[in-house]
Protein backbone atom coordinates (compact mmCIF):
# COMPACT_ATOMS: atom_id res chain seq x y z
CA UNK A 1 0.00 0.00 0.00
CA UNK A 2 2.44 2.57 -1.09
CA UNK A 3 0.02 4.70 -3.10
CA UNK A 4 -1.09 7.61 -0.93
CA UNK A 5 -4.82 8.08 -0.48
CA UNK A 6 -5.77 11.59 -1.51
CA UNK A 7 -8.97 13.31 -0.40
CA UNK A 8 -9.60 16.81 -1.73
CA UNK A 9 -11.68 18.41 1.04
CA UNK A 10 -11.80 22.01 -0.15
CA UNK A 11 -10.37 24.47 -2.64
CA UNK A 12 -8.94 26.67 0.08
CA UNK A 13 -6.49 25.90 2.85
CA UNK A 14 -7.10 23.43 5.68
CA UNK A 15 -5.92 25.11 8.87
CA UNK A 16 -5.95 22.03 11.09
CA UNK A 17 -7.08 18.45 11.21
CA UNK A 18 -7.66 15.82 13.89
CA UNK A 19 -9.03 12.28 13.63
CA UNK A 20 -11.15 10.49 16.22
CA UNK A 21 -9.96 7.33 17.98
CA UNK A 22 -11.04 4.78 15.34
CA UNK A 23 -10.18 7.14 12.45
CA UNK A 24 -13.73 6.98 11.06
CA UNK A 25 -14.24 10.71 11.50
CA UNK A 26 -12.07 13.76 11.05
CA UNK A 27 -12.50 17.28 12.34
CA UNK A 28 -11.09 19.96 10.04
CA UNK A 29 -11.23 23.70 9.73
CA UNK A 30 -11.34 24.96 6.18
CA UNK A 31 -9.79 28.37 6.87
CA UNK A 32 -12.99 29.72 8.46
CA UNK A 33 -14.39 30.33 11.93
CA UNK A 34 -16.18 26.96 11.76
CA UNK A 35 -14.91 23.44 12.15
CA UNK A 36 -16.41 20.53 10.21
CA UNK A 37 -16.80 17.03 11.59
CA UNK A 38 -16.60 14.70 8.61
CA UNK A 39 -17.29 10.99 8.28
CA UNK A 40 -16.08 8.62 5.57
CA UNK A 41 -18.96 7.22 3.52
CA UNK A 42 -16.99 4.87 1.27
CA UNK A 43 -16.33 7.42 -1.45
CA UNK A 44 -15.25 10.52 0.36
CA UNK A 45 -15.41 12.57 3.54
CA UNK A 46 -18.86 14.13 4.08
CA UNK A 47 -19.65 16.78 6.65
CA UNK A 48 -21.90 15.39 9.37
CA UNK A 49 -21.82 18.35 11.71
CA UNK A 50 -20.50 21.89 11.77
CA UNK A 51 -19.01 23.29 14.95
CA UNK A 52 -19.71 27.01 14.89
CA UNK A 53 -19.07 29.07 17.98
CA UNK A 54 -15.81 30.89 17.23
CA UNK A 55 -15.91 34.45 15.84
CA UNK A 56 -12.62 34.30 13.99
CA UNK A 57 -10.44 31.84 12.12
CA UNK A 58 -9.89 28.52 13.86
CA UNK A 59 -6.15 27.95 14.10
CA UNK A 60 -5.88 24.48 15.55
CA UNK A 61 -7.95 21.41 16.43
CA UNK A 62 -7.30 18.34 18.56
CA UNK A 63 -9.47 15.30 19.23
CA UNK A 64 -8.93 13.34 22.47
CA UNK A 65 -9.13 9.65 21.49
CA UNK A 66 -10.27 8.13 24.79
CA UNK A 67 -12.62 10.76 26.20
CA UNK A 68 -13.91 11.63 22.69
CA UNK A 69 -13.72 15.38 23.16
CA UNK A 70 -12.69 17.96 20.59
CA UNK A 71 -10.84 21.13 21.50
CA UNK A 72 -10.60 24.04 19.08
CA UNK A 73 -8.77 27.34 19.42
CA UNK A 74 -9.03 30.46 17.35
CA UNK A 75 -7.80 33.93 16.58
CA UNK A 76 -10.72 35.22 18.66
CA UNK A 77 -8.54 34.34 21.73
CA UNK A 78 -10.91 31.60 22.84
CA UNK A 79 -10.84 27.86 23.05
CA UNK A 80 -13.87 25.56 23.19
CA UNK A 81 -14.09 22.01 24.41
CA UNK A 82 -16.74 20.11 22.44
CA UNK A 83 -18.53 17.08 23.90
CA UNK A 84 -21.23 14.88 22.40
CA UNK A 85 -24.45 15.14 24.37
CA UNK A 86 -28.02 14.08 23.55
CA UNK A 87 -30.47 16.91 23.01
CA UNK A 88 -32.95 16.96 25.96
CA UNK A 89 -35.98 17.24 23.66
CA UNK A 90 -35.20 15.15 20.60
CA UNK A 91 -32.49 12.85 21.96
CA UNK A 92 -30.30 13.54 18.94
CA UNK A 93 -26.60 13.46 19.86
CA UNK A 94 -24.83 16.67 18.95
CA UNK A 95 -21.52 18.39 19.74
CA UNK A 96 -21.93 21.01 22.46
CA UNK A 97 -19.28 23.67 23.17
CA UNK A 98 -17.89 24.70 26.56
CA UNK A 99 -15.99 27.98 26.67
CA UNK A 100 -12.53 27.89 28.23
CA UNK A 101 -11.24 30.98 30.04
CA UNK A 102 -7.80 31.29 28.50
CA UNK A 103 -6.93 34.75 29.86
CA UNK A 104 -4.81 35.67 26.83
CA UNK A 105 -4.98 38.95 24.92
CA UNK A 106 -3.75 37.72 21.55
CA UNK A 107 -4.78 35.00 19.11
CA UNK A 108 -4.56 31.38 20.17
CA UNK A 109 -2.32 29.57 17.70
CA UNK A 110 -2.09 25.90 18.60
CA UNK A 111 -3.83 23.41 20.90
CA UNK A 112 -3.08 19.85 22.03
CA UNK A 113 -4.64 17.48 24.59
CA UNK A 114 -2.26 15.98 27.12
CA UNK A 115 -1.73 12.20 26.88
CA UNK A 116 -4.05 11.53 29.87
CA UNK A 117 -6.63 13.94 28.40
CA UNK A 118 -7.14 15.70 31.74
CA UNK A 119 -5.33 18.85 30.54
CA UNK A 120 -4.71 20.65 27.32
CA UNK A 121 -2.33 23.42 26.36
CA UNK A 122 -3.06 26.40 24.13
CA UNK A 123 -0.21 28.33 22.51
CA UNK A 124 -0.81 31.98 21.79
CA UNK A 125 0.50 35.23 20.42
CA UNK A 126 0.37 36.70 23.94
CA UNK A 127 3.87 35.29 24.64
CA UNK A 128 2.24 32.65 26.78
CA UNK A 129 0.97 29.11 26.83
CA UNK A 130 -2.32 28.50 28.63
CA UNK A 131 -2.34 25.13 30.39
CA UNK A 132 -5.98 24.26 31.03
CA UNK A 133 -7.44 21.77 33.47
CA UNK A 134 -11.00 21.04 34.56
CA UNK A 135 -12.17 22.51 37.85
CA UNK A 136 -14.80 20.07 39.17
CA UNK A 137 -16.01 22.43 41.89
CA UNK A 138 -16.99 25.22 39.54
CA UNK A 139 -17.63 22.97 36.55
CA UNK A 140 -15.42 24.90 34.16
CA UNK A 141 -12.02 24.79 32.50
CA UNK A 142 -9.42 27.02 34.14
CA UNK A 143 -6.08 28.00 32.72
CA UNK A 144 -2.67 28.72 34.17
CA UNK A 145 -0.21 30.63 32.03
CA UNK A 146 3.34 29.61 31.21
CA UNK A 147 4.99 32.96 30.51
CA UNK A 148 8.66 33.12 31.30
CA UNK A 149 10.93 33.28 29.37
CA UNK A 150 8.84 33.35 26.18
CA UNK A 151 9.58 36.49 24.17
CA UNK A 152 7.27 36.09 21.20
CA UNK A 153 4.35 34.17 19.70
CA UNK A 154 4.30 30.47 20.52
CA UNK A 155 3.73 28.56 17.29
CA UNK A 156 3.51 24.93 18.35
CA UNK A 157 3.47 22.69 21.38
CA UNK A 158 3.75 18.99 22.16
CA UNK A 159 3.17 16.96 25.32
CA UNK A 160 5.67 14.56 26.84
CA UNK A 161 4.22 11.06 27.41
CA UNK A 162 4.45 11.66 31.20
CA UNK A 163 1.61 14.23 30.97
CA UNK A 164 3.70 16.91 32.70
CA UNK A 165 6.39 18.20 30.37
CA UNK A 166 5.50 20.42 27.46
CA UNK A 167 7.66 21.34 24.46
CA UNK A 168 7.04 24.68 22.78
CA UNK A 169 8.40 26.24 19.61
CA UNK A 170 8.26 29.97 19.35
CA UNK A 171 8.81 32.91 16.98
CA UNK A 172 11.62 34.14 19.25
CA UNK A 173 13.66 31.40 17.52
CA UNK A 174 13.79 29.06 20.52
CA UNK A 175 12.45 25.61 21.24
CA UNK A 176 11.86 25.08 24.96
CA UNK A 177 10.77 22.35 27.33
CA UNK A 178 8.56 23.45 30.23
CA UNK A 179 6.96 21.77 33.17
CA UNK A 180 3.18 22.07 33.04
CA UNK A 181 2.70 20.31 36.38
CA UNK A 182 -0.66 21.09 37.97
CA UNK A 183 -0.97 20.05 41.58
CA UNK A 184 -4.63 19.03 41.62
CA UNK A 185 -4.43 17.01 38.42
CA UNK A 186 -1.00 15.42 38.22
CA UNK A 187 0.77 12.96 40.41
CA UNK A 188 4.38 13.83 41.07
CA UNK A 189 6.22 12.62 37.95
CA UNK A 190 9.26 10.38 38.12
CA UNK A 191 12.65 11.75 37.07
CA UNK A 192 13.16 12.19 33.33
CA UNK A 193 16.13 13.07 31.19
CA UNK A 194 14.78 16.63 31.19
CA UNK A 195 14.99 17.03 34.97
CA UNK A 196 13.59 15.59 38.20
CA UNK A 197 12.17 18.51 40.16
CA UNK A 198 9.37 19.94 38.09
CA UNK A 199 7.16 22.64 39.63
CA UNK A 200 4.94 24.58 37.22
CA UNK A 201 6.84 26.78 34.71
CA UNK A 202 10.23 25.13 35.28
CA UNK A 203 12.24 25.67 32.11
CA UNK A 204 14.02 22.37 31.49
CA UNK A 205 15.92 23.60 28.47
CA UNK A 206 16.13 26.06 25.65
CA UNK A 207 17.55 25.38 22.20
CA UNK A 208 17.91 27.19 18.89
CA UNK A 209 19.19 26.08 15.53
CA UNK A 210 22.48 27.72 14.50
CA UNK A 211 20.92 30.04 11.92
CA UNK A 212 17.88 30.90 14.02
CA UNK A 213 14.46 31.27 12.47
CA UNK A 214 10.96 30.74 13.83
CA UNK A 215 10.51 27.32 15.36
CA UNK A 216 7.49 26.07 13.44
CA UNK A 217 6.95 22.70 15.04
CA UNK A 218 8.16 20.66 18.01
CA UNK A 219 7.60 17.04 19.01
CA UNK A 220 8.79 14.61 21.67
CA UNK A 221 9.92 11.18 20.55
CA UNK A 222 7.63 8.26 21.57
CA UNK A 223 9.76 7.58 24.68
CA UNK A 224 9.94 11.28 25.52
CA UNK A 225 13.72 11.12 25.83
CA UNK A 226 14.35 13.19 22.70
CA UNK A 227 12.70 16.21 21.15
CA UNK A 228 12.78 17.34 17.53
CA UNK A 229 12.01 20.74 16.08
CA UNK A 230 11.96 22.31 12.64
CA UNK A 231 12.76 25.96 12.11
CA UNK A 232 12.60 28.49 9.32
CA UNK A 233 16.27 28.20 8.39
CA UNK A 234 15.42 25.01 6.46
CA UNK A 235 16.80 22.87 9.22
CA UNK A 236 15.65 20.11 11.51
CA UNK A 237 17.14 19.61 14.96
CA UNK A 238 16.92 16.73 17.41
CA UNK A 239 17.75 17.26 21.08
CA UNK A 240 19.09 14.47 23.31
CA UNK A 241 19.49 16.11 26.74
CA UNK A 242 21.07 12.99 28.22
CA UNK A 243 23.36 12.39 25.26
CA UNK A 244 25.01 14.57 22.66
CA UNK A 245 22.64 17.51 23.06
CA UNK A 246 21.61 19.25 19.85
CA UNK A 247 21.93 17.58 16.45
CA UNK A 248 21.06 19.88 13.53
CA UNK A 249 20.66 18.98 9.88
CA UNK A 250 20.58 21.84 7.40
CA UNK A 251 18.70 20.92 4.25
CA UNK A 252 19.02 22.26 0.73
CA UNK A 253 15.28 22.90 0.31
CA UNK A 254 12.55 25.23 1.51
CA UNK A 255 11.76 25.16 5.26
CA UNK A 256 9.66 22.52 6.95
CA UNK A 257 6.73 23.68 9.08
CA UNK A 258 5.50 20.47 10.68
CA UNK A 259 6.83 17.15 11.91
CA UNK A 260 5.72 13.89 13.52
CA UNK A 261 7.71 11.01 14.98
CA UNK A 262 6.94 7.60 13.47
CA UNK A 263 9.21 5.57 15.78
CA UNK A 264 12.01 6.21 18.25
CA UNK A 265 14.44 6.46 15.35
CA UNK A 266 12.46 8.06 12.55
CA UNK A 267 10.30 11.07 11.88
CA UNK A 268 8.35 12.65 9.06
CA UNK A 269 8.67 16.34 8.24
CA UNK A 270 6.76 18.43 5.72
CA UNK A 271 6.38 22.04 4.77
CA UNK A 272 6.98 24.50 1.96
CA UNK A 273 8.54 21.82 -0.24
CA UNK A 274 5.03 20.25 -0.54
CA UNK A 275 6.14 16.70 0.20
CA UNK A 276 6.72 14.68 3.39
CA UNK A 277 10.35 13.76 3.97
CA UNK A 278 11.59 10.97 6.22
CA UNK A 279 14.55 11.35 8.56
CA UNK A 280 16.14 8.49 10.46
CA UNK A 281 18.79 8.41 13.11
CA UNK A 282 19.75 8.02 16.73
CA UNK A 283 21.92 9.74 19.27
CA UNK A 284 24.81 9.11 16.92
CA UNK A 285 23.40 11.27 14.14
CA UNK A 286 20.46 11.86 11.87
CA UNK A 287 20.06 11.92 8.09
CA UNK A 288 17.34 12.32 5.51
CA UNK A 289 16.48 8.98 3.93
CA UNK A 290 13.90 10.06 1.37
CA UNK A 291 10.39 11.18 0.61
CA UNK A 292 7.01 9.53 1.09
CA UNK A 293 5.98 11.16 -2.18
CA UNK A 294 7.12 8.89 -5.01
CA UNK A 295 5.26 10.87 -7.72
CA UNK A 296 7.13 11.14 -10.98
CA UNK A 297 9.43 14.10 -10.83
CA UNK A 298 8.84 14.90 -7.18
CA UNK A 299 12.57 14.56 -6.62
CA UNK A 300 13.05 17.58 -8.82
CA UNK A 301 12.48 20.08 -6.09
CA UNK A 302 12.09 23.77 -6.67
CA UNK A 303 15.26 25.70 -7.06
CA UNK A 304 16.96 23.14 -9.27
CA UNK A 305 15.93 25.06 -12.33
CA UNK A 306 19.07 26.78 -13.55
CA UNK A 307 19.63 30.27 -14.79
CA UNK A 308 19.53 29.45 -18.52
CA UNK A 309 16.27 27.57 -18.14
CA UNK A 310 14.68 30.44 -16.28
CA UNK A 311 16.01 32.91 -18.84
CA UNK A 312 14.55 30.91 -21.72
CA UNK A 313 11.18 30.71 -20.06
CA UNK A 314 10.99 34.44 -19.57
CA UNK A 315 12.19 35.08 -23.13
CA UNK A 316 9.55 32.74 -24.50
CA UNK A 317 6.83 34.34 -22.43
CA UNK A 318 8.01 37.73 -23.63
CA UNK A 319 8.45 37.05 -27.38
CA UNK A 320 5.50 34.74 -27.93
CA UNK A 321 3.25 36.06 -25.24
CA UNK A 322 2.58 32.46 -24.41
CA UNK A 323 3.36 30.33 -21.45
CA UNK A 324 5.08 27.04 -21.93
CA UNK A 325 3.28 23.87 -20.98
CA UNK A 326 5.36 23.59 -17.89
CA UNK A 327 3.93 26.80 -16.50
CA UNK A 328 0.37 25.56 -16.46
CA UNK A 329 1.35 22.13 -15.28
CA UNK A 330 0.63 21.11 -11.72
CA UNK A 331 3.41 20.57 -9.24
CA UNK A 332 4.92 17.11 -9.55
CA UNK A 333 4.06 16.39 -5.91
CA UNK A 334 0.80 15.03 -4.48
CA UNK A 335 0.22 18.14 -2.39
CA UNK A 336 -0.05 21.22 -4.55
CA UNK A 337 0.90 23.68 -1.84
CA UNK A 338 2.57 23.93 1.56
CA UNK A 339 1.81 21.08 3.94
CA UNK A 340 0.90 22.63 7.28
CA UNK A 341 0.15 19.59 9.41
CA UNK A 342 1.43 16.02 9.58
CA UNK A 343 0.05 13.63 12.22
CA UNK A 344 0.25 9.93 13.01
CA UNK A 345 -2.78 8.09 11.58
CA UNK A 346 -2.54 4.46 12.68
CA UNK A 347 -0.17 2.06 14.38
CA UNK A 348 1.32 2.77 17.78
CA UNK A 349 3.47 5.78 18.71
CA UNK A 350 6.50 3.47 18.62
CA UNK A 351 5.60 2.11 15.18
CA UNK A 352 3.39 4.40 13.16
CA UNK A 353 2.01 2.72 10.03
CA UNK A 354 0.41 5.66 8.26
CA UNK A 355 0.56 9.43 8.64
CA UNK A 356 -2.00 12.01 7.54
CA UNK A 357 -1.16 15.40 6.08
CA UNK A 358 -3.19 18.49 5.28
CA UNK A 359 -2.11 21.72 3.74
CA UNK A 360 -2.85 24.96 1.98
CA UNK A 361 -4.08 23.10 -1.12
CA UNK A 362 -7.13 21.75 0.76
CA UNK A 363 -6.11 18.11 0.44
CA UNK A 364 -6.10 15.44 3.13
CA UNK A 365 -3.60 12.70 2.26
CA UNK A 366 -2.86 9.39 3.99
CA UNK A 367 0.67 8.06 3.46
CA UNK A 368 2.30 4.74 4.22
CA UNK A 369 4.95 5.90 6.70
CA UNK A 370 7.35 3.16 5.65
CA UNK A 371 7.15 3.51 1.87
CA UNK A 372 10.17 5.78 1.57
CA UNK A 373 11.26 6.74 -1.92
CA UNK A 374 14.84 7.95 -2.26
CA UNK A 375 15.16 11.59 -3.25
CA UNK A 376 17.65 12.00 -6.07
CA UNK A 377 20.10 14.80 -5.54
CA UNK A 378 19.06 15.26 -1.95
CA UNK A 379 19.95 12.09 -0.12
CA UNK A 380 23.21 11.80 -2.00
CA UNK A 381 24.35 15.10 -0.57
CA UNK A 382 22.92 14.45 2.86
CA UNK A 383 24.81 11.17 3.01
CA UNK A 384 28.10 12.98 3.26
CA UNK A 385 26.91 15.26 6.02
CA UNK A 386 28.97 15.62 9.13
CA UNK A 387 26.94 15.78 12.26
CA UNK B 1 -1.27 69.67 14.82
CA UNK B 2 1.66 68.43 16.78
CA UNK B 3 3.01 65.30 15.12
CA UNK B 4 6.25 64.99 17.06
CA UNK B 5 4.76 62.11 19.02
CA UNK B 6 4.92 60.00 15.90
CA UNK B 7 8.70 60.02 16.11
CA UNK B 8 8.76 58.63 19.63
CA UNK B 9 10.41 55.23 19.77
CA UNK B 10 7.67 53.39 21.62
CA UNK B 11 9.85 50.33 22.07
CA UNK B 12 11.87 52.30 24.64
CA UNK B 13 8.81 52.37 26.89
CA UNK B 14 7.92 48.73 26.42
CA UNK B 15 9.90 46.63 28.84
CA UNK B 16 8.95 43.47 27.03
CA UNK B 17 9.94 44.67 23.55
CA UNK B 18 11.95 42.08 21.71
CA UNK B 19 15.03 43.77 20.26
CA UNK B 20 16.72 42.52 17.09
CA UNK B 21 19.96 41.98 19.01
CA UNK B 22 18.21 39.53 21.34
CA UNK B 23 17.48 37.17 18.50
CA UNK B 24 21.03 35.87 18.19
CA UNK B 25 23.99 35.07 20.38
CA UNK B 26 26.42 38.00 20.27
CA UNK B 27 29.97 37.55 19.07
CA UNK B 28 32.02 36.63 22.16
CA UNK B 29 34.87 38.83 20.93
CA UNK B 30 34.99 42.53 21.73
CA UNK B 31 34.43 44.96 18.87
CA UNK B 32 38.09 46.06 18.85
CA UNK B 33 39.21 42.44 18.81
CA UNK B 34 36.89 41.69 15.88
CA UNK B 35 38.39 44.59 13.93
CA UNK B 36 41.95 43.49 14.70
CA UNK B 37 41.14 39.90 13.66
CA UNK B 38 39.54 41.09 10.45
CA UNK B 39 42.56 43.28 9.61
CA UNK B 40 44.81 40.31 10.16
CA UNK B 41 42.60 38.14 7.95
CA UNK B 42 42.57 40.78 5.26
CA UNK B 43 46.35 40.60 5.15
CA UNK B 44 46.28 36.80 5.09
CA UNK B 45 43.81 36.88 2.20
CA UNK B 46 46.10 39.10 0.15
CA UNK B 47 48.98 36.76 0.91
CA UNK B 48 47.01 33.68 -0.15
CA UNK B 49 45.79 35.36 -3.31
CA UNK B 50 49.31 36.34 -4.34
CA UNK B 51 50.24 32.66 -4.01
CA UNK B 52 47.16 31.75 -6.06
CA UNK B 53 45.60 29.89 -3.12
CA UNK B 54 41.98 30.93 -3.55
CA UNK B 55 40.51 28.05 -1.53
CA UNK B 56 42.70 28.99 1.41
CA UNK B 57 41.77 32.67 1.13
CA UNK B 58 38.05 31.83 1.07
CA UNK B 59 38.39 29.66 4.13
CA UNK B 60 40.14 32.40 6.07
CA UNK B 61 37.66 35.10 5.16
CA UNK B 62 34.51 33.05 5.77
CA UNK B 63 35.48 31.72 9.19
CA UNK B 64 34.43 33.92 12.11
CA UNK B 65 33.09 36.63 9.83
CA UNK B 66 32.16 39.75 11.83
CA UNK B 67 28.45 40.03 12.60
CA UNK B 68 26.14 41.93 14.91
CA UNK B 69 26.14 45.54 16.01
CA UNK B 70 29.02 47.99 16.46
CA UNK B 71 31.45 46.32 14.09
CA UNK B 72 30.62 48.17 10.89
CA UNK B 73 34.23 48.90 10.05
CA UNK B 74 35.20 45.26 10.36
CA UNK B 75 32.18 44.26 8.31
CA UNK B 76 33.13 46.61 5.48
CA UNK B 77 36.73 45.42 5.57
CA UNK B 78 35.72 41.76 5.42
CA UNK B 79 33.33 42.46 2.55
CA UNK B 80 36.21 44.03 0.61
CA UNK B 81 38.32 40.93 1.26
CA UNK B 82 35.52 38.68 0.03
CA UNK B 83 34.98 40.78 -3.08
CA UNK B 84 38.71 40.69 -3.81
CA UNK B 85 38.58 36.89 -3.77
CA UNK B 86 35.40 36.66 -5.82
CA UNK B 87 36.76 38.99 -8.49
CA UNK B 88 40.09 37.21 -8.82
CA UNK B 89 38.63 33.72 -9.33
CA UNK B 90 38.33 32.12 -12.76
CA UNK B 91 34.73 31.19 -13.58
CA UNK B 92 35.69 27.59 -14.24
CA UNK B 93 37.15 27.23 -10.74
CA UNK B 94 34.00 28.30 -8.90
CA UNK B 95 32.11 24.95 -8.83
CA UNK B 96 34.91 23.02 -7.16
CA UNK B 97 35.61 25.88 -4.74
CA UNK B 98 32.04 26.09 -3.44
CA UNK B 99 31.75 22.32 -3.27
CA UNK B 100 34.66 22.11 -0.84
CA UNK B 101 33.30 24.67 1.60
CA UNK B 102 31.56 23.48 4.77
CA UNK B 103 27.83 24.21 5.10
CA UNK B 104 28.62 26.97 7.55
CA UNK B 105 31.01 28.57 5.08
CA UNK B 106 28.53 28.20 2.23
CA UNK B 107 25.89 30.02 4.27
CA UNK B 108 28.34 32.81 5.07
CA UNK B 109 29.45 33.12 1.45
CA UNK B 110 25.81 33.43 0.39
CA UNK B 111 25.36 36.23 2.93
CA UNK B 112 28.26 38.12 1.32
CA UNK B 113 26.87 37.53 -2.17
CA UNK B 114 23.58 39.14 -1.17
CA UNK B 115 25.33 41.93 0.67
CA UNK B 116 27.51 42.56 -2.38
CA UNK B 117 24.55 42.58 -4.74
CA UNK B 118 22.74 45.01 -2.44
CA UNK B 119 25.68 47.41 -2.70
CA UNK B 120 26.07 47.31 -6.44
CA UNK B 121 26.71 50.83 -7.62
CA UNK B 122 27.86 52.04 -4.21
CA UNK B 123 30.82 49.76 -4.05
CA UNK B 124 33.41 49.93 -6.83
CA UNK B 125 34.44 46.29 -6.44
CA UNK B 126 31.00 44.82 -6.99
CA UNK B 127 30.61 43.30 -10.40
CA UNK B 128 27.05 42.08 -11.05
CA UNK B 129 27.92 39.28 -13.43
CA UNK B 130 30.63 37.93 -11.11
CA UNK B 131 28.13 37.95 -8.23
CA UNK B 132 25.47 36.16 -10.25
CA UNK B 133 27.98 33.60 -11.48
CA UNK B 134 28.98 32.72 -7.92
CA UNK B 135 25.35 32.79 -6.80
CA UNK B 136 24.31 30.30 -9.47
CA UNK B 137 27.13 27.88 -8.71
CA UNK B 138 26.62 28.14 -4.96
CA UNK B 139 22.86 27.55 -5.27
CA UNK B 140 23.51 24.44 -7.36
CA UNK B 141 25.57 23.00 -4.53
CA UNK B 142 23.89 24.34 -1.38
CA UNK B 143 20.31 24.56 -2.67
CA UNK B 144 17.70 27.16 -1.87
CA UNK B 145 17.95 26.09 1.76
CA UNK B 146 21.14 28.16 1.80
CA UNK B 147 19.28 31.24 0.53
CA UNK B 148 16.53 30.71 3.10
CA UNK B 149 19.18 30.62 5.84
CA UNK B 150 20.60 33.94 4.67
CA UNK B 151 17.16 35.53 4.91
CA UNK B 152 16.46 33.94 8.28
CA UNK B 153 19.77 34.45 10.03
CA UNK B 154 19.85 37.58 12.19
CA UNK B 155 23.64 37.45 12.41
CA UNK B 156 24.04 39.73 9.41
CA UNK B 157 27.50 40.21 8.03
Amino acid sequence: MSVPEVFPLSVGPITGHAFNADRSQVCVSLNTNEAQVMAYDGTGWKTTETLSEHDKLITSIDWAPNSNRIVTCSQDRNAYVWTQVPDPQTGVVTWKPTLVLLRINRAATFVRWSPHEDKFAVASGARAIAVCSFDEENNWWVSRLLKKPIRSTVLSIDWHPNNVLLAAGSADQKARVFSAFIKDVDKRPGPTVWGDKLPFNTVCGEWASPNGGWVHSVAFSPSGDAMAFVSHDSSISVVYPAGPGLITIKTTILPYVTLAWTSEGSLVTAGHDCQPHVFQGSENGWAMVGSLDSSKGSHRHTGQRNQIEAFNRFRQADSRGSQSEEDTELLPTVHQNTITSVRAFDGTPEQVIRVSTTGVDGKLVLWDANAVAPVAGLTGKMGGLRM
Amino acid sequence: MDTAFRKINVDLFDEEALLPSELYDPDPRAAAQVLADTREKSGAVRGSLSRGDIAGALEVVLDQAPYGEGVDEAKALNLSSVLLILNSTKTSDIPSLVKHLTQQQQDTLMKYLYKGMAQQGDHADVNGSVMLGWHERLTEVAGIGCIVRVMTDRRTV
